[in-house]
């Protein structure tokens, strides 16, 4: 916004259309949305150019949740950078853990056990059924469809519940580990998921009748925030905001990782790249995702829930106390850290909001030399401006929602 | 000779000779491949220090290059293609030869590296959590390294003694010792007073005194240092702190004029112990087991407030109480300086500075501590690290060198009226009762004592672990040292001590660092220390920013908190703004 004061001008009045129209001229405003405003979606600026109610420009500004986290990764061992992951896109963590997991994985040239890989899924399924009803019902709230939010965090919680029971936290889980998962299920575990499945899918119907043929919203997402297939790609876009505009890509169907390849789950993909198809996404991989949780839970194996490479994974608790081998290796894993084998290695996972890429280089020691994050938030972020350009401010809200940018995942 | 210069075709064809070994690839030097690397070496050179020079290491547990051989810990075993029968053969053992083969990361190797350790492990307490070893231990280390594989062991293991104190400063536990016989070979070879011993056959091996005789040597806490696993710790270190919380810095040990190279180890601004730093030319890498001790009154009774008559002051009022009281006696001739050969070269620079242009003085009366034992491995009986420093200081000021006896002769007789002492140390309490007669007393002291408590004007001194700087030992060889933690209290070094006197007294020389000092003062000795680099070491105001930790922690990790940080920014020291712990 170099031209700040320029644009204070009074701008003319655009030509009458009628005769008897009056005059209205007008001038061109500076608004700032947020950082801390009801209708932005996390903790992000927007300093938005009106001319009237239509967006000359847009600037946004980020770092408002800057904790330099792939600085702080390489200050710490391998294994302790999980919890920092949890704090990237924090509705969903069990994904970043799991990312991150497999690149060092990579690096390690380590085999995680079945049982571990359907966890991974399991989890991660469960937490992008978070993170979209988090975006549904945020978006039908910040729409004014306060009741969608109620049901939306119904549903949400108690799939956090179920998270709870088995890694402990319902936000920060710090689930996954080099080699496998911290946790296996608990006794009856599974009944409880499908039990919470059944009435996620009642909520999610319901908000799928509050929402998706009503014409508020209809007439508020549909035809608005479009950003054309070729643009999306240009922009980087992943995820459903890239399958909203028609590109079929995801990477569970790309490069299919752990045990997505036995799966049968669909992609949903749309036409328009609207807002409207950005929310139709949203909704159809809910019921996917229960699809993909359900399939695994039948699946399922018993089985090691982590790797016994006694280099990488610690040892058993009864052999750490009982045995000096084991005492000794937990305590080199510990203090030391894994020596990761000197390299470089990039592993992706389709996070809720598209492709979440780590890129980790090892130098041998125990902890990481350099971490790079690739958040699939970013990309969404960045083409806002251009997307919102003539546009009207209200349309800024649902697209904002949609596109979904997560603080903590775009500023590390 | 007519048969000699017959043509030689007319004679038969000789049979081959048959042949002998291969003329040496580098005349001189032994040339043999080491996991396909090609070595040159030194004809003599052992397998392990041959597969060093380039770049392989090999494990072991007994061998150490300033003791006998003695294979007994199997680690190092390797495969050498002119190995009988296709043994595999100790490395510490064997010689490099010519042309031969050395593998170190065959599959038979590495099995053996893995039984070796099982084995060693068979009988080895559960003990990390509460061993002092853990951290620096070589178990831990080459069992992550070459094993990782778990116990099969589902017997009892051995019982043996655990807490067998062997005498003042070493305390050994059987039951983790693996008997590599490092600690029996020190003592026999190394001290020629063969103290320990191993008893008994087999898995019930341990190591012993003889009965009556404990472990009474005077160099006995090298055994510590010597045990690659937790069997021997010292007394004085035992359960006071995890080495991975420890920092080191290079030190000298002050406690005599040998000035012993070691590793100061510290957390937060306390020092835990010393480690013997490897110098050739002057510890090998031992020291005695009083200097071990000497870093005590670094942290104990020390003197850290100013004070002006009993009194506690702020210390630039004592600054300039001081001040005052040698402009007053300056003139007189009736002031003397006193210098403890325990302050760095640094500190006496400066403070000489302070006595020849400021105050017009022309002798130095030299204190210290007094004489103390001394033999013919490294103990000197003078127990002051600098003396040498000082003669140099003297002689480059023009100052003449005189024993604290003369200055309490001239006390006593009243010649001498005021005293500004650099340095607390006396070598008796008499003198101490004679100097506390003056007028009035300026000390620096880092400790209290007999001198401080007599002290009119006391100035709280910061000592070696606290300050860059020199020693210069008996062979008058400086050895630099370097800061370990911001000096506690209200301490300064000598040196900023003396540059406060001094700006106090109309001095022009203000340095913010010991280097200052050196780069500013040095020149005057520089011909004395011919080679001396001051900047060999690092030191405060070297590099801006942050100061790295000088060896680092023990388990690599990144210093963290404990960077030394200049308070402004701009690199430099501000020794008067420093905060208080």
């Amino acid at each position: 916004m170099a031209k700040d004061t320029d644009n204070l001008l009074v701008v003319p009045a655009a030509p009458a259309e009628s005769p008897l129209d009056a005059p209205f001229p007008s001038k061109r405003m500076l608004v700032n949305l947020g950082p801390s405003h009801p209708a932005m979606h996390g903790t992000v600026r927007a300093v938005v150019e009106l001319d009237g109610e239509t967006i000359h420009g847009m600037k946004l500004d980020i770092g408002f949740l800057h904790r330099g986290f792939e600085k702080s990764c390489e200050n710490v061992t391998w294994t302790q950078v999980f919890p920092y992951t949890d704090r990237l896109n924090y509705v969903s963590s069990i994904m970043n853990n799991v990312g991150y997991a497999m690149a060092v994985e990579k690096l390690c040239d380590l085999e995680v056990p079945e049982r571990a890989q359907y966890l991974r899924v399991l989890t991660s399924e469960l937490h992008r059924m978070c993170d979209h009803l988090t975006l549904v019902s945020a978006m039908g709230l910040e729409l004014g469809a306060m009741t969608v939010l109620i049901y939306g965090m119904e549903a949400r919680d108690l799939i956090w519940d179920r998270l709870t029971e088995l890694c402990g936290a319902r936000l920060t889980s710090n689930y996954a580990r080099v080699g496998g998962v911290s946790r296996d299920m608990p006794e009856g575990w599974g009944e409880k998921v499908e039990r919470t499945l059944e009435r996620t899918a009642e909520m999610v119907d319901e908000i799928d009748r509050l929402l998706t043929r009503n014409r508020i919203v209809i007439d508020r997402c549909r035809g608005t925030g479009v950003i054309s297939r070729a643009d999306a790609i240009d922009y980087g876009f992943t995820g459903p905001c890239l399958r909203a505009s028609g590109e079929p890509y995801d990477v569970r169907k790309a490069t299919p990782y752990l045990v997505y390849d036995r799966l049968d789950f669909d992609i949903p993909v749309g036409t328009n790249g609207d807002n409207f198809d950005r929310y139709l996404m949203r909704m159809e991989e809910l019921k996917q995702s229960d699809r993909i949780v359900r399939q695994c839970l039948a699946q399922m194996q018993p089985g090691a829930i982590a790797s016994d490479d006694p280099r990488f994974v610690l040892p058993p608790k009864p052999e750490v106390y009982g045995s000096i081998e084991g005492a000794m290796a937990h305590f080199k894993i510990i203090m030391e850290g894994i020596k990761v084998p000197p390299g470089e290695a990039y592993a992706c996972v389709e996070a809720a909001n598209g492709e979440l890429g780590f890129y980790a280089v090892s130098d041998g020691s125990g902890r990481p030399y350099k971490l790079g994050v690739r958040a699939p938030g970013w990309n969404m972020l960045m083409a806002l401006p251009q997307i919102m350009e003539g546009r009207m401010l209200a349309d800024l809200i649902p697209t904002f929602d949609t596109v979904n940018m997560i603080g903590g995942e775009v500023e590390q | 000779m007519a048969e000699e210069t017959k043509p030689a075709a007319a004679a038969p064809p000789k049979p081959a000779p048959p042949p002998g070994p291969p003329p040496p690839k580098n005349p001189g030097m032994v040339t043999f491949t080491i996991d396909g690397r090609e070595a040159v070496v030194k004809p003599g050179t052992n397998v392990i220090e041959a597969a060093a020079s380039v770049g392989v290491s090999i494990p072991y547990y007994c061998w150490h290059k300033r003791l006998s051989i003695a294979a007994n810990c199997r680690m190092c075993l390797v495969e050498m293609s002119n190995a009988p029968g296709g043994k595999l053969m100790p490395a510490c053992q064997m010689t490099a030869a010519e042309g031969v083969a050395v593998k170190t990361d065959s599959p038979k190797v590495k099995d053996q590296q893995r039984a070796t350790l099982e084995f060693l492990l068979v009988n080895h307490p559960v003990d990390c959590p509460i061993c002092d070893q853990s951290g620096e231990c070589k178990l831990q280390d080459y069992y992550f390294q070459y094993n990782t594989t778990a116990s099969r062991l589902d017997l009892p293991k051995v019982k043996l003694g655990k807490r067998v104190r062997l005498g003042s400063l070493v305390v050994l536990d059987q039951e983790r010792c693996i008997l590599c016989t490092r600690c029996v070979r020190f003592m026999s070879e190394v001290r020629k007073n063969p103290q320990l011993g191993v008893d008994a056959r087999g898995s019930h091996s341990f190591i012993a005194t003889a009965p009556g005789q404990p472990l009474d040597d005077r160099y006995s806490g090298n055994v510590v240092d010597l045990c690659p696993v937790g069997a021997l710790t010292s007394t004085d270190f035992r359960f006071r702190g995890r080495v991975w919380f420890l920092s080191s810095a290079r030190s000298i040990c002050g406690g005599c004029a040998r000035g012993c190279n070691v590793f100061l180890d510290y957390m937060r601004d306390g020092t835990y112990r010393y480690r013997p730093r490897e110098n050739e030319q002057v510890n090998q890498e031992w020291m005695c087991d009083e200097g071990r001790l000497s870093y005590k009154p670094m942290n104990d009774g020390r003197a850290l407030e100013a004070r002006v008559g009993k009194g506690k002051a702020a210390r630039s009022a004592a600054v300039a109480e001081g001040a005052a009281v040698l402009k007053r006696h300056a003139g007189q001739g009736t002031l003397a300086w006193l210098a403890s050969p325990t302050a760095s070269l640094e500190d006496l620079l400066a403070a000489a500075l302070l006595a020849r242009d400021g105050l017009k003085l022309s002798e130095v009366y030299v204190g210290g501590r007094g004489d103390g034992w001394e033999d013919d491995f490294l103990r000197r009986a003078d127990q002051n690290p600098n003396r040498a420093g000082l003669a140099l200081v003297a002689r480059a000021f023009g100052l003449a060198v005189k024993p604290a006896a003369d200055l309490a002769a001239a006390v006593a007789s009243g010649k001498v009226k005021a005293v500004w002492a650099v340095g607390a140390e006396i070598p008796s309490p008499e003198l101490a009762a004679t100097l506390a007669r003056a007028e009035a007393l300026v000390v620096q002291a880092v400790n209290e004592g007999e001198l401080a408590s007599a002290a009119t004007v006391l100035l709280p001194a910061s000592p070696a672990a606290e300050s860059d700087g020199t020693f210069v030992n008996f062979q008058g060889r400086p050895q630099r040292f370097e800061l370990a933690y911001w000096p506690r209290g209200e301490s300064l070094p000598h040196w900023a001590l003396a540059s406060e006197l001094g700006r106090a007294l109309g001095l022009t020389s203000r340095w913010t660092s010991a280097r200052q000092v050196f780069e500013d003062l040095g020149r005057r000795v520089a011909g004395d220390l011919p080679g001396f680099e001051w900047n060999s070491l690092p030191s405060v105001d070297r590099r801006k920013g942050l100061v790295p930790l000088a060896a680092g922690t023990v388990d690599g990790r990144l210093p963290g908190h404990r960077e030394r940080m200049p308070l402004d920014g701009s690199g430099n020291v501000e020794w008067s703004r420093l905060p208080n712990p």
